[in-house]
């Protein structure tokens, strides 16, 4: 598990109480671990600790349902800044 | 195969048990029974909430941006995007309902009413009064379309909401939510809401008998013109402990 996915599953643990699995590739509202507003609680909390801003628009359900898809758009907003 | 049936029924019937609670539970039970003698009868049970709003903003600047809510008067084409029955959405109109929608580049993402002294319910025969309406509004079918749910949807359009009532100097917002409508009571207890009062209305044909934690408490209703009135006090009621604290993050 990479670190961001590592820090991102702590923070849904703290968050939701959740205390089993979580599978990167696995979609966190399907399985009830998430709701809507949990979800964007996440969002934020992912802008804070990565230091990266998010557009209104790119916060959909294929790109942050699950930690692997969100920890992409993570790592491209941060290269997108670098460069 | 016969077991795996029955096992189905036996989960069928338990299920509104463990979503709702026992009498919640039960209630949801006779209402599927009592539409099933006739659509004409039914159960509706109501949790009246009343929510702040607060000074805080819900969506930092980055979320908001492209954002804008505007009202959304007759004859708009969002109005032909709301999936409530034409005549009722006349009628909110006709009451002096206003309807605010939050669009992103012009695209709508949801919206909802708001009545600024009384709210006539569509659903049962019931009046819901503001009692100090210069602070208060009543504020109903908050919707999102579907391709904007799961992502910042609900906030989006609760966020062009406060906006939208702080600057008119609102401070306490008003609804009824279903009992029945598990998702809807999950969201909003993260913004804040109390429940202040529990209504349950029995509907058979023209008669209606209500049975309410707050004032008036029982009515007989038989006909259009006999409607309980509920008296909301913002500050009142915010005083009071009933029902659970919404966790305002």
């Amino acid at each position: 598990m990479n670190d961001e996915t590592e820090l991102l599953t702590n923070y849904i643990r703290t968050e939701t109480g959740y205390a089993g699995d979580i599978d990167p590739d696995e979609d966190l509202i399907e399985v009830g671990i998430l709701d809507s507003f949990s979800i964007v609680s996440l969002t934020m909390f992912a802008q804070e600790q990565f230091r990266v801003e998010f557009e209104g628009e790119e916060l959909v359900r294929e790109n942050i349902a699950k930690l692997s898809t969100l920890v992409a758009l993570i790592r491209q907003k941060q290269s997108s800044a670098d460069t | 195969m016969q077991f795996e049936s029955l096992q189905n029924s036996w989960q069928r019937a338990i299920g509104p048990f463990k979503e709702f609670g026992a009498i919640a539970g039960a209630l949801y039970a006779a209402d599927q029974v009592l539409r099933r003698l006739s659509p004409r009868m039914g159960i509706y049970v109501y949790e009246l909430m009343v929510q702040p709003i607060g000074g805080k903003k819900l969506l930092p600047a980055n979320l908001a941006k492209n954002l804008t809510f505007a009202e959304i008067g007759r004859g708009h084409p969002a109005i032909d995007l709301m999936p409530a029955r034409p005549e009722i959405k006349i009628a909110r109109f006709d009451q002096g309902a206003i309807c605010l929608g939050v669009f992103r580049r012009e695209k709508l993402i949801g919206y909802a009413w708001f009545c600024f002294n009384t709210y006539e319910e569509d659903e049962v025969r019931c009046t819901y009064a503001l009692a100090v309406p210069d602070q208060s509004v009543f504020d109903f079918d908050f919707y999102i379309l579907p391709e904007h749910r799961m992502g910042i949807g609900f906030l989006a359009v609760w966020h062009g909401a406060n906006e939208y009532l702080r600057a008119r100097d609102i401070r306490y917002t008003f609804s009824r939510l279903t009992r029945f409508n598990v998702a809807s009571r999950r969201a909003h207890a993260h913004l804040g809401w109390k429940c202040v009062g529990k209504a349950l209305f029995f509907q058979a044909w023209r008669v209606e008998l209500m049975l309410a934690t707050l004032a008036p408490f029982i009515f007989f209703s038989w006909s259009e013109k006999s409607r309980p009135r509920f008296q909301l006090w913002p500050d009142k009621l915010l005083a009071q402990d009933v029902g659970q604290v919404g966790d305002m993050r």
